[in-house]
């Protein structure tokens, strides 16, 4: 990502958007769809952060790389509508299509891959979100509560209580 | 499998993975222009409102709205919903705390009923697509010329200016309505705001609504600004202009219109010292409210979308 498509896209070029949502669509979507555990709500919420990126460029000051900037707008959005709609249930089943897991996945691990996708997938809710910040994306347990709102000995606990059921669900 | 098993399994999954369709065409017409004069968004409007009406006398009024289960054993009346069944003007939906629905409003959008929720069918017309929403949670999403769609609440109406959001209201008639594309319009007894796309606002049966406010302002502000907006404690106003951020602009220009005297004067000051006013707008226009003025300002502020301007007009 050049500085320069960024500022143009800060300009108000559309083109130079595409251009960052085309690099950039993988990222926030694998990350919408291991923290929604819907394939159809990370679709929405990919969207959401997209539009949301739009409006927000300006804000952007560069002080840190661009990807670090997309990567806490893309938790927020998405933590913040599932705090807004956080009775919604699951629509759709999890990356019911194994396709859409195997797309990015590497071929010698691809089975495995799935099978912990969807293990994430069916994690409980508060689980999955710390599991997802934390051993997958790297998030310190004190900037996951900052985040979600949860104590810090409460991240960990969901910490422990996720990797006990994915080695309980892989296992089986 | 051990932990470190686990761990390792999870460093080797992919960081990226592509979305399953391009999502760009749904982003692309979320984004709009920056700068769209409002006349010739009117005029598409109306064109768009045309060409519905034709559309419509073409192949008949869609007066039968489709819904259909999600979960759990919604009730249409008294009749459970299996699968899927029609809803028509006078229906009633209900949903206990395991079920969900998913009604289609008429050909323009879809709305998901959550549960513990009753909706109510009151109008299925080609230009007044109309819900009530008595309790519970409704998420929308419609595609569709503005003003063609409306939730009534015991808190006031939801007017749809093209958008999806998140309305619920609670056994009290107090409930929230959250905007996650387009605009919202929500008025009761002559109380109006309009709520863009990433803003969130509280409701009150007997009042209204309350202020927006962008979904990520800090508590301190929104609760400050709820005693002021449902009348609580009038002497917030201070700790709200003091409180305010540029992405609040739009909070203080509804303050505008629910102020007056010294109290309008100091909100207008706060406001145009985060959002200068725009040359060519004068002061004492913004100050005595008048209509122009007020929405060629709201064109400039933080987070407002490029609908502005359509609230002008009467749809019903």
């Amino acid at each position: 990502m050049t500085d320069d498509v960024v500022r143009q896209a800060q300009a108000g070029d559309q083109r130079a958007f595409r251009e960052i949502y085309r690099q950039h669509a993988g990222r926030v979507y694998a990350l919408c769809l291991r923290l929604t555990g819907d394939a159809a709500a990370a679709e929405e919420r990919t969207q959401d952060v997209f539009v949301r990126v739009w409006h927000k460029l300006g804000s952007f000051r560069g002080d840190s790389a661009f990807g670090s900037w997309l990567h806490r707008l893309t938790v927020n959005v998405v933590l913040m509508e599932r705090r807004t709609t956080g009775r919604r249930e699951r629509r759709v089943a999890p990356a019911a299509d194994p396709a859409v897991l195997e797309g990015a996945g590497r071929e010698s691990a691809v089975g495995l891959n799935i099978d912990l996708e969807r293990a994430i997938a069916a994690l409980p809710e508060g689980a999955r979100e710390v599991f997802v910040l934390h051993d997958i994306e790297g998030v310190p347990h004190a900037e996951i509560a900052r985040l979600t709102g949860i104590a810090e000995g409460t991240s960990k606990a969901q910490l422990f209580r996720a990797r006990r059921l994915l080695r309980e669900m892989l296992d089986r | 499998m051990n932990e470190r098993e686990l761990l390792e399994a999870v460093g080797r999954l992919p960081k990226s993975i592509e979305p399953p369709r391009d999502l760009w065409p749904g982003i692309e017409r979320r984004l709009g222009g920056r700068r769209v004069p409002w006349a010739w968004l009117a005029l598409a409007a109306a064109a768009s409102v045309a060409a519905l009406l034709v559309a419509r006398n073409r192949w008949g009024p869609a007066d039968v709205w489709e819904i259909s289960r999600i979960s759990g054993l919604p009730r249409v009346g008294q009749a459970p919903l299996a699968g899927v069944g029609a809803l028509r003007v006078g229906d009633s939906v209900e949903t206990d705390d395991s079920s969900r629905a998913v009604i289609q409003v008429g050909d323009i959008g879809r709305v998901e009923v959550a549960p513990g929720s009753r909706v109510r069918l009151l109008g299925a017309n080609a230009t007044d697509h109309r819900l009530a929403l008595d309790v519970g949670e409704i998420y929308a999403r419609v595609s569709a010329p503005p003003r063609l769609f409306f939730v009534e609440t015991p808190a006031g109406v939801a007017i749809d200016l093209g958008c999806a959001y998140t309305l619920r209201v609670d056994a009290s008639g107090n409930g929230f309505l959250h905007v996650t594309s387009g605009a919202v319009e929500f008025e009761w007894g002559g109380r109006r705001a309009i709520v863009p796309f990433d803003l969130r606002l509280e409701i009150r049966s007997g009042f209204g609504p309350g202020v927006p406010v962008v979904v990520d302002a800090p508590e301190t502000f929104r609760r400050a600004l709820d005693s002021l907006a449902f009348g609580q404690e009038q002497g917030a106003l201070p700790r709200v202009l003091a409180l305010a951020r540029r992405d609040d602009a739009i909070a203080l220009w509804h303050l505008l219109a629910r102020t007056e005297g010294a109290a309008r004067l100091a909100v207008y000051d706060r406001l145009t010292e985060l959002v200068p006013l725009p040359s060519g707008l004068e002061r004492e226009a913004v100050l005595r409210l008048d209509r122009g003025a007020l929405d060629a300002y709201w064109n400039y502020l933080p987070h407002s979308v490029w609908l502005k301007g359509l609230k002008k007009k009467k749809g019903r």
